[in-house]
């Protein structure tokens, strides 16, 4: 037995320890940020829905962006909740608070700037600030219940442009011709969708526009809506979406929590491509570059996960796309155990969905992990002034080596061809004629 | 040769497979020192322990048993400090020296330990979404487990908890009206897959007649069924097993048949204890 222990544990052992050492390296490679240059924000994807949830124990403030594309009148939505909900559950979200917590947390360009090979080096420094804004007042409510076609009306109110309906209902059948008579216009096929929520016993939260409330507001496009329920449930509906959509589609999801890293619990959660050093024209247009190196990792995974794209403690970041946001946007954003003294974390999911590839609807589970992660690229700008010294040589060989790498990781990470990508990098040499011409042997290699 | 192979043997070499490819083609983030805590700090409880509750057997061997726990701390469980894992791999490897019944530990080392952490210390959580669905996946588990199972003659525990705990799932996704490909989803899932052929299967802690383990698993399929879909508990399995593990000392009660041991298991002897059965 201990020669078998010998055969066959020991040689695992080794492996599993030659394989820590090995990932131990590569965990240390990432120590410098960089220089904030530009970011991919969710703007970018066509469609794209955004959400932030702000979630506790059994806690949950879910604000939603309101992306339709229509005609304000034929606005209706509805949304599976776990919980009925009252008229002071529900509040009008800010705009702003969800492109600031795009922006803080979107895929990034990030550069350096070589020094002079020739000059001793020198530190830079980075500078950060805050800004603040107000929270929305609640508007009064309204309560008017009925029921018919197995429909029961929980509550009825208004909340400034929104008439906001909270239904239950017994048959699916029932909920599609009820919300159809009564003007909701959704999607043939609603209610076979419909049914296992019902039979969930879940509540349907359907909010449609008062025009003249929303003239009134002077209002041009629609504000998101904010809703806080209690319920162990964390999840995230996202099967009746499906429906009026016409292809793949995408959900960026801001998740708050005090613990640490959310991730899905029934797909796999993955990074995005992070870290990679890639050639300065990405500069030019860093979104078409994102957008397509997501779909590359999107169909290299098979369409059925969810994308990790910025995990971090929302007090601090490196490099900061913008300020972090102050404690007012985050009360904005629906956190609302500040006072305790808790810390806010931030994790941004992108979740491509179809239907035949996202069967169920979008679990959570709240985690302590620590881990800051955040989709960064990188792009170095040679040093292009004179330099008379004869480590230049040298610098310009590694520059020309750095340069080729860049190229072959953009070839990676967007499928696009090395050959036409070459075309457009500046080489180093061309822009600095070296001077010094009899510096230079002719056979270097015949040196002793 | 080979046949003589104790199954631990192949158990590990599994075990040791599934945690390089999901760190090689799962993009699994572990850090290595908590993995060398994980498989240091099993061996080295494992050597103490017995050394104080059975110091006349060599201890060699049994460092078999604690490899297995530690491969199984390392592929399941997820935490920020080393500190988390090495008191996950004390409270495994203790569990089967403490919490012993007729000469026989009832609760499953990985599992208790992973439960332990993960609810008292608040720095451990389980990913059950880590492996995803693919078939490949599922294969890969499939014919690995197969074969340990068929070595220890446990594989009716896991036909037995996944057959009831799908029929389960389908009798609820036919009530709820949700097409084929949720449930399909549920049941590709490679972390259940993993827990039915490897955790669930352990036979020094399971009942040890096939008619009491059948009961068992059931019983853990409809814990784990419930905590899932009404108490919304992600990581299910574990605290199903959890709580069901005391019942093996009553089903062992009810239904007798002889204790498992690593040591007496051979090729012979996995044909009597069918015939037992």
């Amino acid at each position: 037995m201990k020669n078998l222990f010998n055969l066959i544990c020991k040689p695992l052992i080794s492996i599993l320890l030659a394989l820590v050492l090995i990932l131990s390296n590569v965990a240390e490679a990432n120590a410098f940020c960089g220089f904030y240059v530009g970011g991919a924000d969710a703007k970018l994807f066509n469609e794209a829905s955004q959400v932030i949830i702000a979630h506790k124990d059994n806690k949950t403030i879910l604000t939603m962006a309101n992306d339709f594309q229509g005609a304000v009148k034929d606005f209706a939505l509805v949304v599976p909740i776990p919980v009925a909900i009252k008229r002071e559950q529900v509040n009008i979200g800010s705009t702003e608070i969800i492109k600031k917590l795009d922006t803080f947390s979107q895929p990034r360009l990030v550069e350096y700037n070589d020094p002079n090979p020739c000059e001793p080096p020198r530190h830079v420094f980075e500078s950060s600030g805050r800004f603040s804004g107000a929270i929305p007042p609640p508007a009064p409510a309204l309560s008017k219940p009925r029921s018919s076609l197995g429909v029961t009306i929980e509550d009825q109110f208004k909340v400034k442009e929104f008439e906001i309906l909270i239904l239950s209902a017994k048959e699916s059948d029932g909920l599609e011709t009820w919300l159809r008579t009564n003007g909701y216009q959704i999607p043939k096929g609603a209610s076979e969708v419909l049914k296992p929520y019902i039979r969930q016993k879940m509540k349907f939260f359907v909010a449609k526009i008062d025009l003249k409330e929303f003239k009134k507001a002077g209002q041009t496009t629609l504000r998101p809506l904010q809703i806080a329920y209690q319920s162990p449930k964390f999840m995230l509906p996202i099967r009746l979406g499906m429906l009026n959509a016409k292809g793949d589609q995408d959900l960026v999801a801001y998740i708050l929590s005090p613990k640490g890293q959310v991730e899905v619990a029934n797909y796999r959660t993955v990074k995005v491509p992070t870290g990679q050093e890639i050639p300065e024209f990405v500069k030019e247009d860093f979104g078409k570059f994102y957008k397509t190196t997501f779909q590359r990792s999107y169909e290299k995974e098979n369409k059925k996960v969810a994308f990790l794209e910025y995990a971090w403690d929302v007090s601090n970041c490196d490099p900061c796309s913008t300020t972090p946001p102050d404690s007012d946007e985050l009360k904005k954003a629906g956190v609302f155990w500040q006072e305790g003294g808790d810390r806010t974390f931030i994790t941004r999911l992108h979740v491509r969905y179809s239907r035949n590839k996202f069967a169920e609807d979008l679990v959570f589970q709240e985690t302590s992990n620590q881990d800051n992660f955040q989709g960064r690229y990188v792009m170095n700008h040679p040093f292009r002034g004179t330099m008379t010294c004869s480590a230049a040589n040298q610098y310009r060989q590694q520059v020309s080596k750095r340069q080729e790498k860049e190229v072959q990781n953009l070839s990676q990470l967007t499928g696009w061809s090395a050959a036409d990508l070459r075309k457009r990098v500046k080489p180093l040499i061309a822009a600095n004629p070296i001077k010094k011409v009899n510096d230079q042997p002719f056979w270097p290699w015949a040196k002793p | 040769m080979i046949k003589s192979l104790d199954p631990r043997v192949y158990q590990i070499g599994f075990l040791g497979l599934f945690l390089l490819v999901g760190i090689g083609a799962r993009d699994w983030s572990l850090q290595p020192m908590v993995v060398a805590t994980a498989i240091i700090g099993c061996a080295v409880n494992q050597l103490i322990a017995k050394s104080i509750f059975q110091p006349k057997e060599n201890p060699l061997p049994s460092l078999q048993s604690s490899l297995i726990t530690s491969l199984g701390l390392a592929l399941l469980l997820r935490t920020n400090h080393p500190t988390t894992m090495l008191l996950a791999a004390t409270v495994a490897i203790w569990s089967k020296f403490l919490f012993r019944w007729d000469d026989k530990h009832f609760f499953n080392p990985a599992n208790i330990g992973i439960v332990a952490v993960v609810t008292l210390t608040g720095d451990a959580w389980v990913s059950p979404g880590q492996w995803g669905e693919d078939w490949l996946y599922f294969l890969m588990f499939l014919a690995a487990g197969s074969l340990v199972l068929k070595k220890v003659g446990r594989w009716d525990t896991s036909v037995a908890f996944l057959a009831s705990y799908a029929a389960m799932e389908a009798a609820r996704s036919i009530y709820l009206g949700w097409t084929w490909d949720v449930w399909a989803h549920k049941m590709m899932s490679g972390s259940l897959l993993m827990f039915a052929l490897f955790m669930v299967t352990d036979p020094r802690s399971i009942p040890n007649a096939r008619s009491a383990r059948l009961v068992w698993s059931v019983v853990i399929a409809g814990a784990t069924f419930i905590l899932r879909n009404y108490y919304y508990v992600p990581s299910a399995v574990f605290y199903a097993l959890f709580i069901m593990s005391p019942l093996t000392l009553i089903l062992d009660a009810i239904w007798s048949a002889p204790k498992f041991s690593w040591e007496k298991l051979r090729p012979f002897t996995f044909n009597k204890t069918k015939l037992e059965a």
